[in-house]
């Protein structure tokens, strides 16, 4: 009897540690062991090549909230149509350039300067168009966690299969969220506009 | 999962209608492009008005341009491109869309620039109906976007 008394005190005591531990946690914030807490460590500076041909300092987006997205200009449906859609959003913010729009080729193969610059001038907005060495863009992907290996196509040509996922920035420099392609434009664009604030 | 699979696809072949189908395409179009790159993407809508299924089964293009049909696929945020393989159903009655972000036509072996105006002319290969005659209309970059 006594020891079912010990057992059932243990489990009330459980039972109110596990409660408080749940109060004391904010709402929305991340438990212990999720990734987000690593997600926070991503970015900080890095130096790519323009689409000038110069190197490109990520100090030249100090003071700016921007978006980054990797992709190649090969990619004939998910880079565009992400493009487009950050571009749409964009002018939906309504002020002069609320934010950056950062593309990075994960094909520093095919994409130097020239090829970034020509893509980015697709959208008519400033897009900034990355290159760099095939170093310098492996220890980018890296920094920003972004996945990317190429596919050999039947013709000879290939492919790349790549993190298609946009990471946003605030204006100190911060990680500040993801957008994913199969998100709804409201949700995008409540993030955008968090992160233009 | 294989069970529910195996039971869908009998089903699914009980419900297929022999009847003629009646093929439309419509908004047909392609991105435009820049010079260097070699491929884009053409998206189009295929209705069957008719009493019969029919598949989509193999695209084609003039001179150099290969065309194929391709999909999207986005998993654990890395997007991927793959061929169909065998092909597209398109049942009777019923509309698919090939739209940014999910099917398309992969077009590539470009060697000009595509711009807005500009017309490509495919050739899709239904299994019943055929051959048909499809003209993409190049649009600017920014067109087909949105949730």
């Amino acid at each position: 009897m006594r020891q079912v008394r010990i057992i059932l005190w243990i489990a009330v005591a459980l039972a109110l540690a596990a409660g408080g531990y749940l109060l004391v946690r904010k709402p929305g914030q991340p438990g212990p062991n999720a990734n987000t807490i690593e997600l926070s460590n991503l970015g900080g500076p890095f130096t790519l090549v323009g689409s000038d041909g110069q190197p490109f300092s990520s100090a030249k987006l100090n003071g700016k909230p921007y978006v980054l997205f990797f992709g190649f200009t090969h990619c004939p449906d998910v880079c565009p149509t992400t493009l487009a859609r950050l571009v749409k959003l964009r002018q939906q913010l309504g002020s002069e350039r609320p934010f950056e729009i950062v593309f990075v080729t994960v094909d520093p193969e095919r994409d130097g300067p020239a090829e970034v610059g020509k893509y980015a001038e697709l959208f008519n907005s400033p897009i900034i168009g990355l290159t760099g060495s095939a170093a310098q863009i492996e220890q980018v992907k890296k920094q920003f966690g972004i996945f990317s290996q190429k596919v050999e196509q039947p013709s000879g040509d290939y492919s790349v299969n790549h993190t298609s996922t946009v990471l946003l920035f605030d204006r100190g420099g911060k990680f500040d969220g993801t957008i994913a392609p199969e998100e709804q434009d409201n949700v995008a664009l409540a993030k955008l506009k968090r992160i233009s604030a | 999962m294989k069970a529910i699979l195996t039971a869908s696809l009998v089903l699914l072949a009980s419900c297929s209608r022999s009847g003629t189908p009646d093929i439309q395409i419509s908004d047909a179009w392609a991105r435009e492009t820049v010079t260097g790159q070699g491929a884009t993407a053409g998206y189009l809508t295929v209705s069957n008005r008719g009493t019969g299924d029919d598949r989509l089964v193999d695209i084609s293009a003039k001179a150099a341009v290969s065309a194929m049909l391709h999909e999207t696929s986005t998993s654990g945020g890395v997007s991927s491109m793959r061929p169909v393989e065998d092909g597209l159903e398109i049942p009777a009655g019923e509309t698919v869309a090939l739209k940014p972000g999910g099917g398309h036509v992969m077009i590539s072996g470009l060697t000009a620039p595509l711009h807005p105006g500009d017309k490509l002319q495919l050739t899709l290969r239904f299994e019943r109906s055929g051959d048909k005659p499809v003209e993409l209309k190049v649009k600017p970059a920014l067109a087909g976007t949105g949730h």
